[in-house]
């Protein structure tokens, strides 16, 4: 068995999206913090660096082309150290060193520094020495009027380790508070998540109640939250005609052992009797006749029962032709006449309509249901009159006969299975109470409509049928 | 005529059985599928009667492969099961006849003389007698002694068919499909009623009454007068 891959539970999901977001966004936050606070140091130190060398060129240019190499050493050293950190080499292009801070003595300056004219805080460069981590600048300077050979070499640099550490310490807070509020934000999305799905649960609470003796079952509509109101919608739907076919097929199970139990006991009865002591030939024979009856009725119930659960499953399982209705009603007239006949009632036929797609056999037996119905109920002398037309997509035959009619009570529930109008639950020559109920079955299974309506004296069935 | 019951049902097969030795065949059984294909291809029968629901081999393998292996014996399917694609699939298979559970005995034994009366000459002549009765089927009239009997064109039709199944018991559902093509049971007594005019017709005024009531069975037309 592979089942598909389960997604990840909503809460999961939601939490993560949510935490991703979070720590996105403090990243981003700090990377900027970080850059706009590395970008204030290089400003600061090109600042810094520029000043120094004006400084350098001043003292420079006063003793251009410098002479008093000493007198210049002097200067300089006089004037860097108060200028926080700077750092100097001065050296002539020939790489004669003319000055250098304590820090650039036997040592040369990193040699791959290019060599630039003016200080900006883009174009500072760094580099490390031992322990040291040093920003600096190689400039060119020279006199305004000095020929272009002559000119001196000037290397400044800052300390930075201390900016380095700076940015170090920054780096760690931010991560661990970036990570610190990214679990207090995820907690709290968890929480607020698990609060926020509690309707959901409520819901499946209650839908966890439904069982068999449970259907009535209904989601509150008003208490959901919008987005769960459609579902809810859906499953009272949904419920609604669960219900209604559970009742249908428990009241249909609970009526077919009702209907059973009757012939059974006869039969059990009658048969016992017959066997509580001897009897003559013609007794025993009597018996096996009645018994005979009960299974005949028996019989025929079952076989109305399998048709019907055949017709409920849909028109799938029927054989689909062309059906003139106008033929089929008179086959039927012709067959039930002799009967009719006996009964004092008279059969009629008048219109026409359209060919419908159907069954045959079904379409037949519906229409012999009504006609058998209305022929039973009609007093002596009365006519059963069948009348065909068209309406717009449909065929209509209607059965219409005279007689005591069906209260207004009864009507609603006539097409019921095993629902008689008598209480009497005669069981003469009528069925089991099936026959209507097979007729809205059929007409049903066919995508057609009947609808029963009576008044005093005349009642009558109109079956609408989808036509070709 | 000698027939083979194929039905796992031992109650079932016994009755079968018995109803059809006391209606003159020759009747053999088996109980299941392979049993059944074995009697069927090594004795002669005129008709097998086979349920569809068998435990090993059901009852369309069973026809399929007797059809296969150049048997061309008539069968007759019974099933409790009743759908239209069982009923086509039936038919399609090749069997000749298919009845639902719970069945009449009756309605049995009409569609097994069916199948076996098609396989005979068809009953020749346009004239067809009973006693003193006489039929012109060309013309669609009748006689009884030496006095016309008025008709209608079902009656007629009617009549020919207890003629021609004379000594048969014919069943309600079976007299409702022959002459009125009605292949269910409409709970009505509309049969009884056009047996007892036809009835009024042939035999009112005659000392021996041909159309006969077989009481829980159905109509038969026989000279004798033989109640059971």
């Amino acid at each position: 068995m592979s089942s598909p891959k389960r997604p990840l539970p909503l809460a999961v999901r939601i939490t993560a999206l949510v935490g991703i977001a979070i720590l996105a966004v403090f990243l981003v936050f700090g990377w900027l913090i970080e850059r706009t606070i590395d970008q204030h140091f290089m400003e600061q130190d090109s600042a810094v660096l520029k000043e120094a060398a004006a400084v350098v060129e001043d003292i420079l240019f006063q003793h251009w082309p410098a002479e008093d190499i000493d007198m210049l050493q002097r200067k300089l050293d006089r004037a860097l150290p108060g200028r926080l950190g700077v750092i100097c080499k001065l050296s002539k292009p020939s790489s004669e060193v003319i000055y250098a801070s304590p820090e650039f003595r036997g040592r040369g300056s990193p040699g791959d520094l290019e060599v630039l004219t003016v200080i900006t805080a883009d174009n500072l460069r760094m580099w490390r020495d031992g322990q040291n981590l040093y920003r600096g600048i190689r400039l060119k300077l020279s006199a305004p009027e000095a020929a272009p050979s002559s000119y001196y070499l000037v290397t400044l640099a800052l300390e930075i380790s201390a900016h380095r550490k700076f940015m170090k310490s920054y780096r760690h807070t931010l991560w661990a508070s970036t990570l610190l509020a990214a679990l207090v934000g995820i907690c709290g999305v968890w929480v607020g998540v698990g609060r926020g799905l509690a309707p959901l649960r409520r819901v499946s609470n209650r839908i966890r109640g439904v069982s068999s003796d449970r259907l009535h079952v209904r989601l509150e509509l008003d208490a959901a939250p919008i987005e769960l109101v459609e579902l809810a919608a859906s499953f009272n739907d949904m419920m609604q005609r669960v219900e209604t076919s559970y009742q249908r097929l428990s009241n249909f199970a609970a009526d077919i052992a009702h209907e059973l139990r009757t012939p059974v006991t006869n039969l059990m009865t009658q048969t016992q009797v017959a066997l509580s002591k001897g009897r003559g030939v013609e007794e025993y024979r009597e018996v096996l006749y009645s018994g005979l009856e009960e299974f005949e009725r028996i019989s025929k119930m079952i076989d109305d029962m399998l048709l019907l659960a055949r017709t409920e499953s849909g028109l799938g399982r029927l054989s689909l032709e062309k059906v003139s209705l106008r033929q089929e009603v008179q086959d039927l007239l012709d067959y039930f006449e002799a009967w009719a006949e006996a009964q004092g009632v008279s059969l009629t036929l008048k219109g026409r309509c359209r060919k419908v797609r159907g069954d045959r056999m079904m379409l037949r037996r519906a229409v012999s249901n009504l006609l058998s119905n209305a022929i039973r109920h009609t007093p002596e002398g009365g006519t059963v009159s069948v009348s065909l037309c068209d309406t717009p997509g449909f065929a209509v035959v209607s059965v219409a006969n005279p007689g005591p009619g069906i209260p207004p009570e009864h009507l609603s529930r006539v097409f019921d299975r095993f629902y008689r109008v008598d209480d009497s639950r005669c069981r003469t020559d009528e069925g089991a109470g099936l026959g209507l109920a097979i007729v809205k079955s059929i007409v049903e299974a066919h995508g057609g409509c009947i609808a029963a309506n009576s008044e005093q004296n005349h009642t009558q069935f109109v079956m609408k049928m989808p036509g070709k | 005529m000698k027939l083979l019951v194929v039905e796992d049902e031992a109650k079932t097969r016994e009755y079968l059985r018995k109803g059809l030795t006391e209606a003159g065949f020759v009747v053999d059984t088996a109980a299941n599928g392979l049993d059944g294909r074995h009697l069927a291809m090594t004795e002669q029968f005129d008709l097998i009667v086979m349920d569809i629901m068998l435990p090993d081999l059901d009852g369309w393998r069973l026809l399929a492969s007797l059809r296969e292996a150049g048997n061309a014996t008539p069968v007759l399917f019974l099933t409790a099961r009743d759908s239209v694609s069982d009923r086509v699939q039936g038919l399609e298979s090749g069997a000749d006849d298919y009845l639902v559970k719970p069945f009449a005995f009756s309605e049995l034994l009409a569609r097994v003389r069916n199948i076996l009366r098609r396989g005979l000459a068809p009953l020749s002549g346009n004239q067809l007698s009973v006693g003193d009765l006489t039929l012109d089927v060309s013309r669609r009239s009748a006689r009884r002694g030496d006095a016309d009997i008025q008709l209608t064109t079902k009656e007629f039709t009617l009549l020919e068919l207890f003629v021609r199944r004379q000594g048969e018991v014919l069943p309600r559902s079976l007299i409702a499909s022959q002459v009125w093509d009605m292949n269910f049971d409409s709970d009505t007594n509309v049969i009884d009623v056009a047996v007892r005019r036809l009835r009024m017709k042939v035999d009112d005024g005659h000392d021996i009454k041909l159309i006969q009531t077989v009481r829980g069975m159905g109509y038969r037309l026989d000279v004798r007068n033989e109640l059971p």
